[in-house]
């Protein structure tokens, strides 16, 4: 749910607005939920049946949709790199039964965006594309399963798993094998994640909240070797966030016990926390418990100012009130902003408990 | 102090002699006007043109082409996701209209455009995703959305080839000022592959590359494809036009040329008439640079008048040449909306500078003359003329000499069409300096018969021609030049229709054409129906049929016109070759290894027969021999022809744009042309039938409306002679008024005067319709055989008509006449006495 908005914005990418006009324009983003027809789509009202690996693949009824990897991984020296590489669909009219002339018409328009933390040369690297489906520039197939938009390609491998990575641009490429060590963790209301007091206001969501990922980095002409643990999110829907809600912290933790939390902390209009603020508690057999806002206390620590002037609080307090757990989340670079077309913070982070280093995770602010 | 009495005279001069000075301006102010209506006119055309490929290329470096049928869109693709580190944009582009109106509508995708071209960065978020969600949604021009009152929301019906689809004007792009994009209508690319009926087909792949990634993309191109660079492409687009225009502005530079004779006359005139008055000043102590700078600065003034009402004249003039102008260019070269003068400050500028220069070069020579004279010579007129006189020789050797470089010029000036008019321009002027010293020779041949005929007066009239050589020689030298341009031109244009006539008669050998209307691509004609052709031939009466598909194909020197021909067994005949063609001619091309060539291909090409000729194929570059060189006054650009079956399976393309259907010997036209109008109308698509002698009345129609400008400029430059001979003549006979008064006062009758006045001006206009039919002759010469070919690469055999030399006899004479006419009218009926007294 929480990369929602960022589909809200794309009307006002591709219109290539000046960036400070995108800035202004970013705080009503919330605004555009109501301006984009939702007529003619599916809703996420019930919880629904999973069938894998069917719903890998795509849900074109609905309006959009997204494949999102975060992850931490290390090469053999022990340098850590933080990634991110993320698929969006959004489609900009209902799917018609018709059969159009063009294969350009009706089309969705799909995003996807790639990032690097290297956290030894303190850098940040990012990269965009934006294209319609059009003739098969973008797309997604469930069986075979495959994601991609343009030369950014998730893919099955050949006995199914693991599945593949390939990410290339100027400056970096990715090329990851991935495969989870846990299994489907359905989010929300056995996948029903719910968005805000309006039903239908919902997408359908599940997790791999841990694959274990191995394959190589290339940042401008030097490789490297890297393993670590991914994270990846499904979702899908129709709905759009309430007017008030006006952007969130969004945190998935993945412990060195073995033991993963995701929860999404949604702020509204004056600053406070939403109450549809929801997340889970992930045991290392894949056994969740549901987090609801009243168990879960955030505190902002240190706030960092990026080149563009936005202010982000890139250090976390969080107490687990259930598990009577008080967690420090720190970035392993305060630089991993995304400027792109929708601007945010999304960037690895290391958990301390104690002072002590207890596991890594990814953290995504928006609305900053 | 004298300095401002002699400008003082000068104004008092200028203001008794009003009709002078308004003529002098007239002349001025005509030749300004002429040249800066071209050059306005051409700027213009050229600007559009240069605007719209820009903003339509935008940033874009080069381009992936294909072949007739366009780009299969999977070829995108595989470029996206093989080197998606290249900035590329898919384009598709056909030609729509709206009312008789031609657009480029150009189909894009706003995703894709941003590293290129700015019409799809839209205020507002809905307006685009309307754009790409909407079926039927436009973006046009603000500028083009005034011009043709619409604004967001109107609903509007194109026509695109035979269909009239509705569509929404969904926002205005680009400034409502400058005439940015004029013409090109823009929509989503779906939109446009929809419109255009052309699913699955791109027209380019936009690029903009890096040099070290050029020759690993031309690497990984399928055969077939091709990637120009655009600016290369731009300018060969250009060029189509260039000959074109380089023609009018030289015909414009021919009226300046008359503007300026007429400007040389009457400050000859105007200071020749005061060199008294000027001899009084000088004894008065006014030196010979005052004097000189006065005449200078009083014919500085008349100058700047003329060419400020001549900018004017020539702004309102170039707003009437400009559709001319674009019309030409839309039926020969390319679709340009140019709906916008461009008042260039650069044009301003040269139309001033043009102006006043030629008035200052022409008024420089009289006043130097007028002070360098001794002041008690002055009263002495005979100085002057016997001065003329011993000036003859020189006259002679430097106008043969100028006559003469300028044929040298056009011999050895190889391909160059500038300097081919600096040649025709050269003898031009070398024969305009040879009239005076012609004219001695002239008047005395013609004063025994012209005595004979009409007694003293008519040898007063002779030998005043030549006593007062000084202003009868630039007088006739202007008229001669006039009365030439026109037959020049006349005889040109003349020869070109005639040769075009026959040309037409000869190639089309069918008796009745099928072809569809309006092509929505800028690559191939409109295809007709599948299986017309099998009908066609079934059709009683019918003896066989040919068919033909025009396209437009690349080449390595940029886009060909290709005439795909399955020929019926008489067209052969259709074909007239220049020099010879390979052996077997018929045999070989039916083989496809040959192609067909047109002259101006081979010419601008420098190709001859056996030579060779790349063609783009799907299959890639594919090399043809020149089988031959036809006659072609179609397409100045050129044409190939090759056989369609040949040309069918190379390119895949099995349409047939054009049919010709031959009768059999029994069979009559009426009863083929009813059959065949009710086979084509059993189709949805509206298809033109038209018998063969109405194609040659269409196709000379079409001729004359490209020529319409050519007749402008024509009557433009005789206006221009008109109005200079009749000031000329006028001057000189007013300027004569004491000499007419001493002839009244001797006893001649004011009818007397008349007829000598009448009979001087009339022989004046003889001798220059004599003098310029050569020179006509010559002209006309040079433009066919020097300028036509170098400019469009036609050649043709001249025609010397006598209907124009008839016409531009007349029109000599009626302009001396009236010419004549004020003068004489004037003198008989003033007192002599006051006449001699006013003096």
């Amino acid at each position: 749910m929480r990369r929602a908005i960022l589909f809200l914005l794309l009307p006002l990418i591709i219109g290539c607005q000046p960036r400070e006009e995108v800035t202004t324009e970013k705080l009503s983003a919330t605004r555009l939920l109501s301006a984009v027809d939702q007529q003619g789509f599916a809703r996420a009202e019930k919880p629904r049946d999973f069938i894998f690996p069917q719903d890998h693949g795509p849900h074109p009824a609905f309006r959009n949709e997204w494949w999102y990897f975060t992850g931490n991984l290390q090469d053999q020296s022990g340098r850590r790199f933080g990634y991110q590489v993320t698929f969006f669909r959004f489609a900009l009219t209902p799917p018609s039964k018709k059969p159009s002339v063009s294969q350009w018409s009706n089309n969705p328009v799909w995003m996807a965006h790639a990032a690097i933390t290297d956290s030894e040369a303190k850098r940040h690297l990012k990269q965009e594309k934006l294209v319609r489906a059009g003739p098969g520039l973008a797309g997604s197939e469930a069986q075979p399963f495959r994601v991609w938009v343009e030369d950014w390609q998730l893919q099955q491998g050949k006995a199914g798993l693991p599945w593949k990575i390939h990410i290339n641009s100027e400056t970096f490429s990715l090329d990851l094998d991935v495969e989870p060590t846990i299994g489907v963790v359905l989010q929300g209301d056995k996948g029903l994640s719910q968005k805000s007091a309006e039903p239908g206001n919902a997408s359908y969501y599940y997790s791999y909240p841990r694959l274990k990922s191995n394959g190589q980095i290339r940042i401008n002409e030097k490789q490297y070797r890297v393993s670590g643990h991914s994270w990846f999110d499904r979702e899908w829907g129709t709905s759009a966030l309430s007017p008030e809600q006006t952007g969130w912290d969004w945190f998935s933790l993945q412990f060195n016990s073995g033991y993963n939390l995701m929860f999404y902390h949604l702020r509204n209009r004056q600053g406070k926390a939403d109450p549809f603020s929801a997340g889970s508690w992930i045991d290392k057999a894949g056994k969740t418990k549901r987090l609801s806002l009243d168990q879960i206390e955030l505190t902002p620590l240190r706030w960092w100012k990026s080149a563009n002037g936005n202010n982000y609080p890139v250090e976390w307090e969080m107490r687990i009130k259930s598990e009577n757990r008080l967690l420090n989340i720190k970035p392993i670079l305060d630089e991993q902003e995304m400027d792109l077309s929708v601007r945010y913070w999304e960037g690895a982070v290391d958990i301390y408990e104690r002072g002590k280093s207890i596991g890594s995770g990814y953290l995504e602010m928006t609305g900053y | 102090m004298v300095g401002s009495r002699l400008r003082l005279a000068g104004f008092r001069h200028q203001r008794k002699h009003g009709w002078q000075t308004a003529l002098a301006i007239l002349g001025i102010a005509l030749g300004v006007a002429v040249v800066m209506a071209v050059s306005l006119a051409n700027q213009s055309a050229s600007r559009a043109f240069a605007i719209t490929m820009e903003q339509i290329s935008g940033r874009v470096s080069h381009q992936i082409l294909g072949g007739p049928s366009g780009i299969p869109e999977k070829l995108y693709t595989r470029l996206r996701l093989e080197q998606s580190h290249l900035k590329s944009a898919p384009v598709v582009e056909g030609v729509v209209r709206i009312g008789q109106e031609q657009f480029t509508l150009l189909g894009l995708d706003p995703l894709s455009e941003q590293p290129f071209r700015t019409m799809t960065r839209l205020p507002g978020t809905g307006v685009l995703t309307r754009l790409l969600t909407q079926q039927n949604g436009l973006l046009f021009s603000s500028y083009t959305a005034k011009r043709l009152g619409l604004s967001a929301g109107d609903k509007i019906t194109l026509a695109i080839a035979a269909r009239s689809p509705e569509v929404e004007l969904l926002a205005l792009f680009g400034e409502q000022q400058g005439a940015v994009l004029d013409g090109v209508l823009v929509a989503d690319i779906a939109t446009a592959q929809t419109l255009l009926e052309q699913p699955g087909k791109l027209d380019r792949i936009d690029l903009t590359l890096t040099p070290d990634a050029i020759a690993p993309l031309q690497t990984w191109l399928p055969k077939g494809y091709q990637l120009v660079e655009t600016r290369q492409r731009t300018s060969a687009m250009e060029d189509m036009s260039k000959a074109f225009q380089t023609n009018l502005t030289a015909m414009s530079l021919l009226a300046l040329l008359v503007g300026g004779f007429l400007i040389y006359n009457t400050a000859t005139f105007s200071v020749l008439q005061r060199r008294r008055q000027f001899g009084i000043m000088r004894l008065l102590g006014a030196t010979r640079s005052e004097l000189f700078r006065v005449i200078l600065f009083e014919q500085l003034i008349i100058g700047l008048i003329g060419t400020a009402i001549g900018m004017g004249a020539g702004i309102l003039l170039a707003r009437q040449l400009l559709w001319l102008v674009t019309r030409t260019i839309n039926d020969l070269y390319y679709t340009v909306t140019i709906s916008r003068l461009d008042l260039a400050p650069e044009i301003i500028i040269t139309g001033i500078t043009l102006g006043l220069v030629t008035t200052l070069l022409a008024s420089a020579a009289p006043a130097w003359e007028a002070t360098r004279a001794r002041p008690q010579s002055v009263n002495r007129r005979s100085a002057i003329e016997q001065q003329s006189h011993r000036a003859i020789p020189w006259l002679l050797f430097i106008g043969l000499s100028t006559m003469g470089g300028g044929l040298w010029l056009a011999q050895n000036s190889d391909r160059s069409l500038l300097l081919g008019f600096a040649a025709l321009f050269c003898f031009i002027m070398g024969y305009c300096l040879l009239v005076p010293a012609m004219v001695p020779t002239l008047s005395r041949l013609i004063q025994y018969p012209i005595k004979w005929l009409f007694g003293t007066i008519g040898r007063l009239a002779t030998r005043g021609i030549d006593a007062t050589l000084s202003r009868t020689g630039p007088a006739i030298a202007a008229l001669t030049l006039a009365i030439a341009a026109t037959i020049g031109m006349g005889i040109m244009v003349d020869s070109f229709r005639t040769t075009v006539g026959q040309w037409l008669t000869q190639t089309i050998q069918g008796d009745v054409y099928i072809s569809a209307p309006n092509s929505s691509s800028k690559r191939a004609s409109a295809p007709l129906p599948n299986g017309l052709p099998a009908k066609a031939l079934k059709l009683d009466g019918v003896r066989e049929v040919s068919t033909g598909r025009h396209v437009t194909v690349e080449s390595e020197t940029g886009p060909v016109n290709l005439l795909a021909i399955g020929l019926a067994s008489t067209s052969y005949r259709g074909f007239n070759f220049k020099g010879d063609t390979l052996a077997d001619l018929w045999q070989q091309f039916s083989t496809g290894k040959l192609v067909l060539v047109s002259e101006p291909y081979a010419y601008h090409n420098r190709l001859k027969t056996g030579d060779k000729v790349t063609l783009l194929t799907p299959l890639g570059n594919q090399s043809f021999t020149v089988g031959g060189i036809f006659y072609d006054y179609g397409s100045d650009r050129g044409l190939l022809v090759m056989p369609r079956e040949h040309y069918a399976k190379l390119w895949q393309d099995q349409a047939v744009t054009t049919l010709g259907i031959y009768l059999k010997k029994t069979a009559t036209l009426e009863s083929v042309l009813t059959q065949v109008k009710t086979l084509t109308s059993e189709y949805d698509q509206p298809l033109t039938v038209r018998a063969n002698q109405e194609i040659l009345k269409h196709s000379l129609e079409i001729f004359d409306r490209t020529f319409t400008i050519t007749q402008v400029l024509r009557l433009l430059v005789i206006a221009v002679a008109f109005v200079g001979i009749l000031s000329a003549m006028m001057a000189l006979q007013l300027e004569r008024a004491k000499e007419h008064a001493i002839l009244r006062a001797t006893g001649l009758t004011p009818r007397q005067l008349l007829g000598q006045i009448t009979l001087q001006t009339l022989l004046m206009g003889v001798m220059a319709a004599l003098l310029a039919m050569p020179l006509g002759w010559l002209m006309a010469e040079i433009l066919i055989h020097v300028i036509n070919v170098r400019a469009f690469g036609w050649s043709m055999p001249s025609q010397l008509s006598t209907t124009i030399l008839i016409e531009a006899g007349l029109f000599a004479l009626i302009a001396s006449l009236l010419a004549g006419l004020y003068p004489s009218l004037r003198m008989a009926r003033t007192q002599p006495a006051l006449a001699l007294r006013e003096e």
